[in-house]
């Protein structure tokens, strides 16, 4: 809640308190009941990440299967905004499209109403606060609990205890309430009714953040004859509309997919909302034969609100359903998917064709543009950027520092950074390849490797990521270290090679300093693969830890060379005076060898 | 002076063989030298490292060099004995 308005609500309350007791009941049912609510959504949160995903992945393949699953989930947990949160976060994750996320909302807003028939069937007719308090002992015992799933149980049982507590205390102090007060007094006849209490269910869903919350203070009061009938249908209907917010709310952070499941998600509740305002007499009457068919009392109105709710939500799916192709279609309209900036390439000039060392040089210079990007990708995973590779303080600190989750979406760079340069390098290349003497062709056929080594790195960056953020965020601390060390060697190579960049401008053997850098290469790999064999056998991390970190570790074995290759490619001129000369000292493979051998050994 | 100099520039014109050779061996010589001062200044940094990655790259660097100027020696000396026959 924002603070101004946090300001405005505190004496607001405090003077309510102080006016009536009844109120202050109610107003502490409401609270009760919203903390079953967060304390119900923390258990949920402990089976995310394993249990829930395979479940979701199983369960969402049809349109009809993810109605399936949005209906249990939501009536499972209670809280239809839950599951949007929730959905929005896995299609943000490409875990689900847009077709199953639809599905999941309708499904979790026929599931939601199960709520309104316990509150309606259960809550007001049973002492509900004697089933609570063993809910809340046994929660309290398991939230205690060391075990991240025990846990989980215990924050949903006492979730549900709260939840039912609150119902209580609300249900009494509504009763008290009738003795003083009677709201009913204030309600609003025809058309005018309708609309004012639309926008008063809407706007308590909004500040409540629960449409469950909602639901109960309209049930319990329509019970107690505090409102009418009819003004608690216009409160239902705002209800379900506010009710989307929580939805919207979560789609700030998402990608355009989840915009557009939050969209979807309001022009589904808000023209059902029109539609049966319009049609609001037609399902009066709908409520009643169904009503009766149920067995309920006429004068039963908390039950026949129960109905109103499934009704609506009922006519929502009959209505949007079948349609949820055109919805999608309607929503890359409005949510149209904005398209980063993409780099352009600076070098390559078409007027540069006509002069062969001219086009070698403009591609040499935009694989080095190329080069440059694909650096900043790489240093950006692992949380640094250039200029901290000119800080005097140590990369490993700096990268150890940065123990907060690194979300970098290395996709949407390469599409930025990558893609159209390296298009347009090719491009460039294949337009001139073929006319020339064979001299520059060759040139040619080398700058086209070195791009293909660099985006082959970014593409190994890529995989190395995911494990990299995954391992980071578990509690291991052997695991951390170890994927701290991979992220911090790969910095390193990085910095060497712009150190190996200095040495050409000041001509300081730079062909000889490659030797040191493949041997560097060879020398890690070594012993982090010895590490890694050590930490299993010690039982320091799993086989499976182990294995995932020998994976990683050839990644970024990869990641080196072919940003060395690249670099040579494009750094090095050997037409420098003493090149010949140079070129007699430098080792070949199996002197590299020994010499690392030799290093290890010392 | 400038006559000898003179005559330096005519003889390497006419004998460009034996000139290249005399250039070769200089540039052997210039970066023999060239690394023998990159060695002391990585062992004086060597000493000043506590961080096992750097001090392993520049271990590595240091047996590197030691290797490269091994065999420029031996190229040198090769090319020194060939130009006296």
């Amino acid at each position: 809640m924002h603070k101004a308005l946090l300001l405005i609500v505190i004496p607001l309350l405090s003077y309510g308190f102080w006016l009536s007791d009844a109120f202050k009941g109610i107003a502490a049912g409401v609270s009760i009941f919203l903390f079953g609510m967060l304390s119900l959504e923390q258990g949920f949160k402990a089976f995310t990440g394993g249990v829930l995903e395979r479940i979701l992945q199983k369960t969402t393949d049809t349109a009809w299967k993810s109605f399936g699953f949005g209906f249990l989930s939501a009536a499972l947990m209670q809280s239809s905004g839950l599951v949007s949160v929730i959905t929005i976060s896995f299609l943000s994750a490409g875990l689900l499209d847009l077709v199953a996320g639809i599905g999941i909302i309708f499904g979790s807003n026929l599931g939601t109403t199960t709520g309104a028939w316990l509150i309606a069937g259960l809550g007001l007719k049973v002492n509900i606060a004697t089933y609570a308090m063993p809910l809340l002992v046994f929660g309290v015992l398991c939230v205690f609990q060391s075990g991240k799933q025990l846990k989980g149980i215990g924050y949903i049982l006492t979730g549900l205890g709260f939840l039912l507590l609150g119902i209580h205390y609300m249900k009494e102090s509504f009763e008290a309430f009738e003795n003083t007060i009677n709201l009913a007094e204030y309600a609003m006849p025809g058309v005018k009714g309708l609309l004012v209490y639309t926008a008063i269910g809407i706007i308590a869903t909004i500040i409540m953040q629960s449409s469950h919350a909602t639901m109960l203070l309209t049930i319990t009061a329509v019970s107690v004859h505090q409102i009418t009938y009819d003004n608690a249908l216009a409160l239902v209907i705002g209800a379900n509309i506010g009710t989307t917010v929580t939805a919207i709310i979560a789609s700030f952070g998402a990608n355009i997919q989840g915009k557009r499941l939050a969209g979807s998600h309001l022009f589904i509740n808000l023209f059902t909302g029109i539609f049966v305002l319009l049609f609001i007499k037609q399902f009066g009457i709908a409520v009643d034969i169904i009503s009766a068919n149920l067995g309920i009392a006429v004068s039963d109105n908390a039950m026949k609100l129960a109905t109103f709710h499934s009704l609506f939500n009922l006519a929502g799916i009959v209505l949007f359903f079948p349609f949820i192709n055109q919805q999608i279609i309607l929503l890359e309209r409005i949510f149209i998917e904005k398209r980063p900036a993409i780099f352009k390439p600076k070098y390559l000039d078409s007027s540069a064709m006509d002069f062969p060392e001219t086009v070698v040089e403009s591609v040499r210079l935009e694989s080095i543009h190329l080069y440059e990007n694909a650096i900043h990708i790489i240093l950006r995973t692992f949380g640094l950027r250039k200029p901290d590779l000119q800080k005097n303080d140590s990369l490993k600190q700096l990268i150890e520092r940065n123990n907060h989750p690194i979300e970098y979406d290395i996709d949407a760079s390469y599409e930025k950074q990558i893609k159209g340069i390296y298009s347009a390098i090719i491009a460039f290349i294949s337009r001139a390849g073929f006319t020339w003497e064979m001299t520059q062709s060759s040139k040619l056929s080398w700058l086209r490797e070195a791009n293909k080594h660099i985006v082959e790195a970014i593409k190994d960056t890529k995989h190395l990521q995911k494990n990299w953020t995954r391992f980071r965020a578990s509690n291991n601390q052997t695991s951390i270290n170890e994927y701290n060390k991979i992220a911090y060697q790969i910095v390193l190579h990085i910095q060497q090679i712009d150190n190996f960049r200095h040495e050409i401008e000041s001509n300081e053997l730079p062909l000889l300093s490659l030797d040191t850098l493949k041997a560097t290469i060879k020398n890690d790999d070594m012993h982090m693969n010895r590490a890694i064999e050590t930490l299993i056998r010690e039982q320091k991390i799993t086989p499976e830890t182990g294995s995932s970190l020998i994976n990683d570790a050839a990644y970024m074995r990869n990641i080196k060379k072919n940003l060395l290759k690249a670099a040579e490619t494009l750094f090095l001129h050997t037409n420098t005076g003493s090149a010949k000369a140079e070129q007699q000292l430098t080792l070949n493979e199996t002197e590299i060898n020994d010499v690392v051998q030799t290093v290890d050994n010392q | 002076m400038k006559i000898e100099k003179l005559l330096h520039k005519l003889q390497a014109l006419f004998n460009t063989d034996k000139h290249k050779k005399r250039q070769h061996i200089e540039e052997l010589r210039k970066i023999l030298l060239k690394l023998k001062k990159k060695e002391r200044r990585i062992t004086r940094a060597l000493q000043q490292i506590d961080d096992d990655n750097l001090s392993k790259h520049y271990q590595t660097e240091l047996e590197i060099i030691r290797v490269q100027r091994k065999k420029g020696i031996e190229i040198l000396q090769q090319l020194k004995e060939r130009k006296k026959i």
